[in-house]
């Protein structure tokens, strides 16, 4: 066999394994969010022949629109609410099932895990149901304390229902980050422990000293994944509990552009929603990133 | 190794935490459940933890199941979860272990084209993929679930995989191909086997993704026929305002919820693990 069929074989295997890959990927992914730049310069309902280049005009319309900056805020609320509720939660749970030597820490790891293997859908519903005026449970159970009926319209408050959408959020993503700071902890040598316990450092002392400096590094990849989904995700239990009402207060970036895109045929404006979110994560990003940097030890 | 807590009331407090929290957890399907077996009138007139009364509704499940065609619904999610899963399976272990193993112009640049598009939102292709579905006819098909979900799992499949082939030794494949196999043969035959774990791992996880997922499924679905679990479940929420049927609705929810439930038991440690390698980013 001579060099140049050899190098023709392994270049038709590369090619045959790398190409069919490639193509999916760039017209499933690449393409549609490239489109979805591109889109949102234009004033478009969704006929092909009616696609109006307008250049910035849906970002300045943005401008004067107040439900986006609701949106938006809404965004930023979930976002503050979830980092804080999650990572507060999510790490006494971490530490609880790895440094103080419960009898039960498998089993309940394996419980708080649950609600992340069930889809976002079913939480909403499950939620509504809590909050279901006439027959929900959080009514029912308020009015063993009182005489009269409980009815409070839980998701119909004109202001701040969205904290009513928290403890659904918070609620479905302990689970997943708790396993991700089990992990990091579970990294940390032992003899750190071992040694801080000969000194005899408290549980709360070693916590602070050898726990939280550690696993840093996995607390900065956890908020910043929070922030991530909550600006690109969030909208699906807003949408299925809400639908962004009542009178658009419970609108997020996400539910606001399905909303414009699918319902009412907006669809260059709900694309420069999109464009918004892009822009908005990787600012986060950066921010963030700095915020939390000059935090970080590296472990030996 | 582990000295663990000394003071017994500290001790007393923390389990009373860990506790509530598997019961805000474990309550809420147990009442799926319960709530699944009675009947309208049981809803208003009792409190929501009250047991159900006698006889039990079984018959919830048989009417979703034929009433609101939530047999169709579950073949349909079963067809669209393997197909993308097995999809995105081979194209991103084939991809994988060229990046891993072999060198060629650009490779490193592809590498980090998949690895960032993690970092892209996916709102933002959702109204250009509607319309390239549509203009495709893959609107309102399976195929078109399949092949949107497929890609989707590709980044998330090559960042696990490619470290995942370079752990292996290299000697395995050279030994394969001394042996005389074909580039496709050590594929297939050595490295495909060898990194069962990883490939384990990765279906799993993407299957619980794919059969929750809601949003792009409502996008590029809207024929009743082809509708997928949670799609149907939230069409059925929202109709539940003009028609209530609560027991039928946590009957649908349990449909939903079991597979993955049972995925999760048989695939704990998978999962954990699946978690863990798409995170150290």
């Amino acid at each position: 066999m001579n060099s140049g069929t050899a190098r023709w074989q392994r270049n038709v295997f590369i090619a045959s394994f790398i190409i069919p890959t490639l193509v999916f990927f760039v017209v499933f992914t690449i393409y549609p969010v490239l489109q979805g730049l591109y889109y949102s310069f234009y004033d478009w309902s969704g006929m092909s022949n009616k696609k109006k280049f307008i250049g910035f005009d849906n970002f300045k319309e943005m401008f004067h629109d107040p439900i986006i900056w609701r949106a938006i805020g809404n965004d930023y609320f979930l976002v503050a609410g979830k980092v804080i509720g999650i990572m507060v939660i999510a790490t006494f749970f971490a530490v609880a099932l790895t440094r103080f030597g419960f009898k039960l820490a498998g089993f309940f790891r394996s419980i708080f895990f649950i609600p992340n293997v069930i889809s976002v859908v079913v939480i909403g519903v499950l939620w509504n149901f809590i909050y279901n005026p006439q027959i929900g449970f959080l009514n029912a159970f308020l009015s063993l304390f009182t005489k009269e009926q409980v009815t409070i319209t839980w998701l119909g408050f004109t202001e701040h229902t969205i904290w009513m959408l928290l403890p659904p959020a918070i609620w479905a993503g302990i689970g997943f980050y708790m396993i991700l700071l089990i992990a990091a902890i579970q990294n940390v040598p032992a003899s750190y422990y071992e040694a801080a316990s000969i000194e005899g450092a408290s549980q709360w002392k070693q916590f602070r000293n050898i726990t939280m400096p550690l696993v840093w590094e996995q607390i900065k990849v956890s908020i910043l994944n929070i922030m991530m989904t909550t600006l690109n995700g969030s909208f699906v239990i807003v949408w299925i509990m809400t639908e962004g009402g009542p009178d658009n207060s419970t609108q997020v970036m996400g539910s606001y552009l399905y909303q414009m895109a699918f319902r009412q045929y907006h669809f260059g404006y709900g694309a420069s929603i999109g464009f918004v979110i892009l822009v908005l994560s990787l600012i986060t990003t950066i921010i963030l990133q700095r915020l939390m940097r000059h935090e970080a030890v590296e472990m030996s | 190794m582990n000295a663990g807590l000394k003071n017994p009331v500290v001790k007393a407090i923390f389990y009373a935490f860990l506790i509530v929290w598997g019961i805000s957890v474990i309550y809420p399907l147990l009442w799926t459940l319960l709530d699944a077996l009675k009947n309208n009138e049981q809803f208003f007139r009792n409190k929501p933890w009250s047991l159900p009364e006698f006889p039990l509704l079984w018959s919830n499940f048989s009417y979703v199941w034929s009433k609101y065609n939530f047999g169709t619904y579950f073949v349909n999610s079963m067809i669209v979860t393997v197909g993308s899963t097995g999809l995105g399976l081979l194209l991103s272990a084939t991809t994988s272990y060229v990046l891993a193993r072999y060198k060629f112009r650009g490779s490193n640049s592809l590498y980090l084209l998949y690895i960032s598009s993690m970092m892209i939102p996916f709102v933002l292709a959702l109204i250009p993929l509607f319309f390239l579905m549509n203009s495709m006819h893959l609107i309102n098909t399976k195929i078109g679930l399949i092949v949107v979900y497929a890609s989707s799992v590709l980044a998330f499949g090559i960042f696990v995989l490619v470290g995942f082939f370079r752990a292996l030794p290299k000697e395995l494949e050279e030994a394969s191909i001394v042996d005389g196999a074909s580039y496709y043969g050590t594929f297939f035959r050595v490295m495909l086997p060898l990194s069962q774990p990883g490939l384990i791992t990765i279906a799993i996880v993407n299957v619980l993704n794919i059969w929750n997922e809601y949003i792009v499924g409502t996008i590029l679905v809207n024929d009743p026929t082809q509708y997928t679990l949670p799609v149907e479940i939230g069409v059925m929420q929202a109709e539940m305002q003009y028609r209530t049927e609560w027991g039928p609705l946590f009957a649908a929810l349990l449909v939903t919820i079991v597979p993955v439930l049972l995925v999760y038991i048989f695939f704990q440690r998978q999962i954990a693990n699946g978690i863990t390698a798409g995170a150290v980013k």
